[in-house]
């Protein structure tokens, strides 16, 4: 119980300067790429006008998802933005239903992870809003409503990436903490399988949904 | 004072704190759903099998903030976490604290759902099983503010600070306990409020279930930013090692900057949900401009987060530069 919120790293140095991979999160990552990838040829596999088993279910969640995008930013802008926020859904899915299997863990456990999702949707989000309005009424809005409150809409522009990307980090790692106590005070009886139903396969789905939801919020937000 | 005995004091202060204002909250919240449950019942007495057996699956979850509370209590006073002495004793007294404060506006908030579902079945009891699911995940990430003061609890009682030095470390731990605590009350709340009002919209426009439950859920996250800087905040005063101090104002600030944050993220926290509930309201009502509803409803919200946002600003000066 000791080691709580301990990471494994690697440290290397090069040009002076120490560069620090945390293994884990780095590895899990990699199982989820390999997870999406079989996923991928699975649905794509012998595609038919009469879908198959996999096709079915790869159809309906690129639909779903180009829908929800359509809602929020129009036609144009869903076929520009679907093919992104649909493959963040899927990526983070996988991520948060990893850690279910024993001896894997969650990459979004490591705040990197979240972290550097949030970062993405916020240069995103940024880079569209400043393509569809132009630079100068981009940057004139963060003078509004007066000119001093310039500095304080940034920090809450930043703060975007921070609530988002803990949102999730909380989550995911939060349910992890709860997992991990419980089965060492049950010696791993009852308990634990329920809460890994509800922490990973449920909570991982609403947050996963609620980042990319929120992702493709923030980026119409930008552009209207 | 000898270190056990001030350990064992600090666990027992804490787990009564902890259970007793974890109790708050999620009585308020069942209390609200079972006298909806009575308005429910009232008006179609036919189905009032079903309205019962609704009411009590809404109290069920509505009561697991209390009882992450109870089992933060039990944890306290029966299990034996590794060191004892000052440092021991201020983390589990934060623990009791996040907890305690931290259990009140989950069980408060997702009282709200369970009774709009209620009302919302004896109206339309067509659409009950969708109700229910809609009531079910509401409610469920209506909880997320009291598992991240779960999540912060359970850190201050099994990680292992007795090598930083006492002066400032004692004052972080509680204040990191106040933080997420006090936070999570306003995230709480807002988050039920928005689930309640999409409970009694599905119920209204049943045709708009998807996009409702969607809205429902960008707001409660959204309404949850507060508690997510108190977490933020609790993870820097419990991770940062500060050096030793002489003086006792270091130690002030490091506990004051908990008390900031645990403040500030109350109204917002509030604020924010009454924002989402609107929007989850109107949504319902003019499906074709969801878009535009979303969008204002996001764009009020960062306006009402900013004093949270203060509430961080002052909280990070206080731990990094004073």
């Amino acid at each position: 119980m000791g080691n709580l919120g301990q990471v494994h790293q690697l440290v290397v140095t090069l040009f002076g300067f120490n560069m620090v991979f945390n293994l884990e999160a780095i590895f899990m990552t990699w199982v989820v790429f390999g997870f999406l990838l079989l996923f991928g040829m699975l649905t794509t596999r012998k595609r038919d006008f009469v879908p198959r088993r996999f096709q079915i279910v790869g159809e309906m969640i690129v639909g779903q998802f180009y829908q929800l995008t359509e809602d929020a930013l129009d036609r144009k802008g869903a076929e520009k933005y679907g093919p992104m926020i649909c493959s963040l859904f899927l990526f983070m899915l996988l991520s948060n239903w990893l850690g279910i299997i024993p001896h894997l863990e969650e990459p979004t456990k490591d705040l990197n992870t979240p972290l550097a999702l949030g970062l993405m949707g916020f240069v995103v989000a940024h880079y569209a809003g400043i393509k569809s309005k132009g630079f100068k009424a981009y940057a004139r809005e963060y003078f509004q409503p007066m000119f001093f409150m310039m500095p304080l809409n940034v920090i809450g522009e930043m703060a975007k990436i921070v609530s988002i990307s803990f949102r999730l980090f909380g989550n995911i790692m939060g349910g992890s903490i709860i997992i991990l106590v419980v089965s060492h005070l049950t010696y791993s009886l009852l308990l634990p399988p329920l809460l890994n139903a509800f922490f990973g396969l449920f909570v991982g789905t609403i947050q996963a949904f609620v980042f990319t939801m929120l992702t493709v919020v923030y980026i119409s937000v930008q552009i209207k | 004072m000898d270190p056990v005995t001030l350990t064992k004091l600090a666990a027992n202060v804490g787990a009564g704190l902890c259970i007793g204002f974890g109790a708050v909250g999620a009585a308020i919240g069942e209390g609200y759903t079972a006298a909806e449950a009575n308005l429910a019942v009232s008006r179609n007495p036919k189905i009032s099998g079903d309205l019962f057996k609704n009411m009590l699956v809404g109290q069920a979850v509505a009561e697991s903030a209390s009882i992450f509370a109870l089992v933060i209590a039990i944890l306290l006073l029966f299990v034996d976490s590794p060191g004892s002495g000052e440092i021991k004793a201020a983390a589990l007294f934060g623990a009791g604290l996040s907890m305690g404060f931290g259990a009140i506006g989950s069980g408060l908030g997702s009282g709200f759902p369970g009774g709009k579902a209620c009302v919302g079945i004896s109206r339309q009891p067509a659409v009950s099983s969708r109700l229910t699911t809609n009531m079910l995940i509401g409610s469920a990430v209506s909880q997320t503010p009291a598992i991240f003061s779960m999540v912060v609890a359970l850190m201050l009682i099994f990680m292992d600070f007795s090598t930083q030095p006492l002066q400032p470390t004692w004052a972080a731990l509680i204040g990191a306990g106040l933080s997420t605590g006090m936070a999570a009350i306003g995230s709480g709340i807002g988050g039920g409020l928005a689930a309640g009002a999409s409970c009694d919209s599905i119920a209204r426009q049943p045709r708009t279930a998807g996009q409702v439950t969607t809205t429902m859920l960008v707001g409660q996250a959204v309404a949850q930013t507060p508690s997510i800087f108190g977490l933020l905040v609790s993870f820097i005063l419990m991770f940062k090692s500060f050096p030793a101090a002489t003086s006792v104002s270091a130690s002030m600030a490091l506990l004051s900057a908990g008390i900031c944050m645990g403040f500030g993220g109350i109204g917002p926290g509030i604020g924010n949900g009454m924002t989402a509930e609107g929007a989850v309201r109107w949504v319902a009502r003019n499906i074709e401009h969801a878009g535009d509803l979303m969008r204002t409803m996001l764009v009020g919200q960062a306006v009402a987060q900013s004093t949270a946002i203060y509430a961080m600003v002052i909280s990070l000066v206080l731990i990094f530069v004073v």
